[in-house]
């Protein structure tokens, strides 16, 4: 490409980067300067590296870093797998319906977040919905304490997060799915080839840039998760659904305001996306 | 015509994922038509309270009708900006890839990483310089600028761009040069109606991402009438002894323009890029 | 259709800005930069934004000349925004006069020390049940005028312990050790759950202890986990409650009210605050009464009254109306027992001031009973705590140890390890 062509293309990108390096870098750079800076409140000093050696023996953060992980390592692949069956499905030319089961395969993630914690509350509850179907099909003998038992909470937290974000992805690789020639699957099928082999051999190498930006994206969601441990089981029972974003809103509003160590906390979650991120981009993209 | 059993299990999959789907949704609608007393109860029968229901979300003193017009035009107006913005960003750094651009884009992914909560005070101090500066005003804290502007260059569109630009086929980019097009021609005449599902996908998102957006809004936006709906509904659900039906009717008709704009997109998202491509 | 989306969206934009929205756009100000406006801040549709509205009547009768405007937010909402702005020192925006959580106040008041007006010249403690003004007061000054009461009481269904074989009587003044033995009566003669528990909101193991003039933390506000008799008793109830067979286990607030509401449990008890919730459930009216909150008889500091929740209004230093606002609440909610008893009978308020302890108000729904008066009573009889000045910190950690306690876990034992994690907790 000429030197010329490289030049010009600059002026698509320089709104977007001034933009972010205002926006979003400045705050950036204050917010790592504050991770350095003790006190409540306005009262701030700088203090070197305290807030992040007290991270080092907080059991609260340990819990809610151990929270978020596993919530990463389980959720993430079932829901970007779930999202990709479902979207390739849904790419069918000859299934019938396909607007209404897409948009209402979406719909989840429009679903305000007040009304669905409410619902699922009451589903999940011991005496609820979802323990009485379980019991009629025996599947269970005992009400499962979804809410007040750490593991099932923890579960509880994964099933919520999937119906809500499954649809999310989708529409992602329903965009992407566009991209691809519909010939390429035309000649699979006169090869005979089975639904199972034109999703491996097909879809999915040729989705694989989408994959990546939806992996990555999750990745962040989750590191970043606060809405439904907030809402649904508020962090419990004791934390064992609290995730390092609602950690760091609760040192910020709902404790006494202790702006550096939450920027401490925040910088944490930073570096985690930035490994993972890095790996991900090392196993999924393109060039 | 013979009915393979695959076809009814695809079937059948699909509908037992839109129920599961849709279910909380129509539980929601149910519960608008519910008096509170009802509601916290379980009720799972349609009441004949939704006009009652709306009425209070209409008189209420919170605003409901002027929320609903503050949230739509910062998500239009975020929407409209951030697709030309974003993605001009995102087709650059897809097609005309160079390590200076491959180092600027990581720098921008390196800005969705961060909590929004801990950019937040820092953010606030930010803007609330703008004030005092003439050429700042529009975007200055308790203007709906203040909101818009910071959602219409994001690491994700641009990054979701970037990712779409790969299945771009990239002769018809030399076909258009050789045509004698600009560069930037051939973004917006040959890129754009190309890219019509990419597009109808990040103007969903970006849509709901600003219609449900709470936070930034909640800080920037100070008097009452800037306020956007989120902040109202939350408001709505603070009481001792909240008044779900009314919030829940609040929460309905707020949920219709993001499943209107999805109905209305998702026909973009048939089998095979369209026209451009095989003309 | 591409461009047709785009131009539809656009022009969408530019109608809507042309019809308003966007025509407001220039900034006229933050409310509180309008030279003659007091905002006030609270959270409550039903209950303490009337409050506000009525005192702002109240108020604008002698002095027609201000303005006063309410605004209701999320209580989280006015946190979130406080702090910013705070710590910022940034002040557009900002109200006058807002409403704050008794159990956070003292946290505002030391991170934030020169952000608070000091109301002292309006209003003094001895003017409130003396429980309230512990919390707000720095220095001997008053930083708050005391709002409503968060008295704790027993709310009970008449009908089902009489059917149980008990009367009215037995209720009074009741030991936890009463209360089980007659919850075991009615469970089994009436099949009812005797109460709800929520094994991840501590509120009643929290009633239990300031019965007793306890809390997380001692008089100083020092950490007192390790050694507080009062709270190792009160999770002493806890575990014999969760183990008596007659509780129905609820995981949050809806499926509390709810199972009340729904007549799943006999008992309540909890702060006066959720009078309005009983009495929505209109089909059990005349069946209820209230008796006051049981004591521990172990503790010998314990008594028949406790608290949660309440709050209090305080007026920010910096936003250019201290002067007006500390007027404003000076001659409202600081003295006007008019105001309160409007207040009783609009939104059930119990009120902390004392000019107004002689409210009363029979309530067919209680089956005639003088709710308000006993619930007066029973506020001035709260004992005083140190609220400390991060009590959700703490607790947030403590529902991990009642975890391990109720797994098994010895009670001194887990205190005494918590009390260290906790103290590095609060550390700044």
């Amino acid at each position: 490409m000429s030197e010329r062509v490289q030049k010009k293309a600059w002026v698509f990108i320089v709104p977007s980067i001034f933009l972010i390096l205002v926006f979003v870098f400045y705050p950036m750079v204050q917010a790592l300067i504050t991770s350095f800076q003790t006190g409540i409140g306005a009262d701030l000093e700088f203090e070197g590296i305290a807030n992040y050696r007290r991270m080092l023996t907080d059991g609260t953060f340990r819990k809610a870093l151990f929270n978020t992980l596993i919530f990463l390592i389980i959720q993430v692949p079932i829901m970007i797998l779930l999202a990709l069956a479902i979207s390739s499905v849904l790419n069918d030319k000859r299934l019938k319906f396909r607007g209404l089961f897409r948009t209402a395969i979406f719909l989840p993630c429009v679903t305000s977040l007040v009304s669905y914690s409410i619902i699922f509350k009451s589903l999940f509850a011991t005496d609820g919905f979802i323990n009485v179907c379980l019991m009629k099909l025996n599947l269970i003998d005992n009400p499962i304490t979804w809410i007040t038992d750490p593991f099932w909470a923890k579960v509880l937290i994964i099933i919520a997060i999937t119906w809500r974000w499954t649809g999310y992805n989708m529409v992602f690789y329903l965009a992407g799915l566009q991209g691809i020639d519909a010939s390429v699957y035309e000649a699979a099928d006169l090869d005979g080839a089975n639904a199972f082999q034109r999703f491996f051999h097909i879809t999915l190498p040729l989705l694989k840039p989408v994959i990546l930006f939806t992996t990555i994206n999750s990745t962040i969601g989750t590191l970043q998760l606060f809405d439904e441990p907030m809402n649904i089981t508020n962090g419990g029972p004791a934390n064992s659904t609290i995730t390092i974003s609602m950690y760091i809103y609760n040192l910020l509003f709902k404790y006494q305001p202790n702006f550096g160590y939450a920027a401490a906390i925040s910088y944490v979650i930073v570096i985690l996306i930035v490994i993972l991120s890095m790996i991900q981009f090392k196993a999924g993209d393109d060039k | 015509m013979r009915i393979k059993p695959a076809r009814i299990l695809t079937y059948l999959f699909l509908i037992i994922a839109a129920f599961v789907s849709v279910f909380p949704l129509i539980w929601m609608m149910i519960a608008a038509t519910n008096r509170s007393v009802d509601i916290m109860k379980g009720t799972l029968i349609p009441g004949t309270y939704f006009l009652e229901n709306l009425k209070s979300v209409l008189n209420s003193n919170l605003g409901y009708v002027n929320a609903f017009k503050n949230s739509l035009w910062i998500a239009v107006v975020t929407t409209t900006l951030a697709m030309l913005v974003s993605s001009a960003a995102g087709y650059a750094f897809g097609v005309y890839r160079s390590k200076p651009k491959k180092a600027a884009f990581n720098v921008i992914l390196l800005s969705m990483m961060v909590p929004f909560a801990a950019l937040m005070v820092p953010l606030f101090r930010l803007f609330s310089r703008f004030s005092s500066i003439p050429g700042l005003k529009w975007i200055a804290l308790n203007t709906s600028g203040a909101v818009i502007i910071i959602s219409i260059a994001t690491a994700f569109l641009i990054f979701f761009f970037r990712q779409n630009t790969a299945a771009f086929p990239k002769e018809l980019i030399e076909a258009a040069r050789l045509d004698g097009l600009s560069e930037y021609r051939i973004f917006f005449k040959i890129y754009m109606p190309t890219m019509n599902a990419t597009y109808a996908a990040a103007i969903v998102v970006t849509f709901m991402t600003s219609w449900n957006n709470y936070l930034w809004p909640l800080i920037a936006l100070q008097s009452e009438d800037k306020r956007t709906l989120p902040l109202i509904i939350s408001a709505m659900g603070s009481s001792y002894t909240p008044d779900y039906g009314m919030i829940m009717t609040a929460i309905v008709i707020s949920t219709i323009p993001t499943a209107l704009i999805f109905f209305f997109m998702q026909k973009q998202f048939v089998a095979g890029m369209t026209g451009a491509v095989k003309g | 259709m591409r461009k047709k989306l785009l131009s539809l969206l656009l022009t969408g934009a530019v109608l809507i800005g042309l019809t308003g929205c966007g025509t407001k756009e220039e900034d006229k100000g933050g409310a509180s930069k309008d030279p003659d406006t007091i905002t006030i801040w609270a959270w409550d549709e039903a209950f303490n934004i009337p409050a506000a509205n009525a005192a702002a009547e109240l108020y604008k009768k002698d002095h027609e000349d201000v303005k006063i405007k309410v605004v209701t937010m999320a209580q989280n909402d006015i946190v979130a925004k406080l702090n910013t702005s705070l710590s910022s020192k940034t002040y557009d925006g900002l109200p006058d006069i807002v409403l704050i959580e008794d159990y956070r106040i003292q946290g505002y008041l030391n991170a934030y020390p020169d952000e608070f007006a000091d109301l002292s010249s309006v209003v003094s403690a001895g003017d409130f049940a003396p429980y309230k003004t512990g919390v707000n007061q720095i220095g001997g000054n008053m930083y708050g005028v005391p709002f409503d009461s968060g008295v704790a009481a027993l709310f009970y269904r008449k009908d089902l312990i009489e059917q149980a074989g008990y009367k009215e009587s037995d209720m009074q003044d009741l030991t936890w050790d009463k209360y089980i033995e007659i919850g075991k009566a009615v469970k089994e003669k009436c099949g009812v759950d005797w109460l709800t528990l929520d094994p991840s909101d501590l509120g009643q193991l929290r009633m239990m202890m300031q019965s007793a003039g306890a809390w997380y933390t001692d008089k100083n506000g020092k950490v007192s986990i390790d050694k507080n008799d009062a709270l190792a008793s009160a999770i002493g109830v806890y575990q014999e409650l969760m183990n008596a067979g007659f509780v129905k286990q609820v995981a949050n607030w809806d499926q509390f009210v709810g199972a009340f509401n729904n007549g799943d449990v006999a008992t309540v008890f909890t702060g006066c605050w959720i009078v309005p919730s009983i009495k929505s459930a209109e089909n059990q009216s005349g069946k209820w009464a209230v008796a006051s909150f049981p004591r521990m008889s172990n503790v010998a500091s314990s008594v028949n009254a406790s608290s949660i929740g309440g709050a209090g209004w305080y007026v920010l230093k910096n936003t250019g109306h201290e002067k007006a606002a500390v007027d404003f609440l000076g001659k409202t909610f600081g003295s006007s027992a008019e105001l309160m008893y409007q207040l009783g009978s609009e939104i059930s308020l119990i009120p902390t001031l004392k000019a107004a302890d002689d409210y009363s108000s029979k309530d067919d729904f209680f089956g005639g009973q003088d709710v308000v008066a006993d619930l007066i009573n029973w506020t001035a009889k709260v004992p005083t705590v140190n609220y400390g000045q991060s009590t959700y910190a703490v607790e947030d950690i403590m529902t991990e140890a009642m975890q391990e306690i109720l797994n098994g876990a010895d009670v001194n034992k887990t205190l005494a390890a918590y009390q260290t994690t906790i103290e590095s907790a609060v550390a700044q």
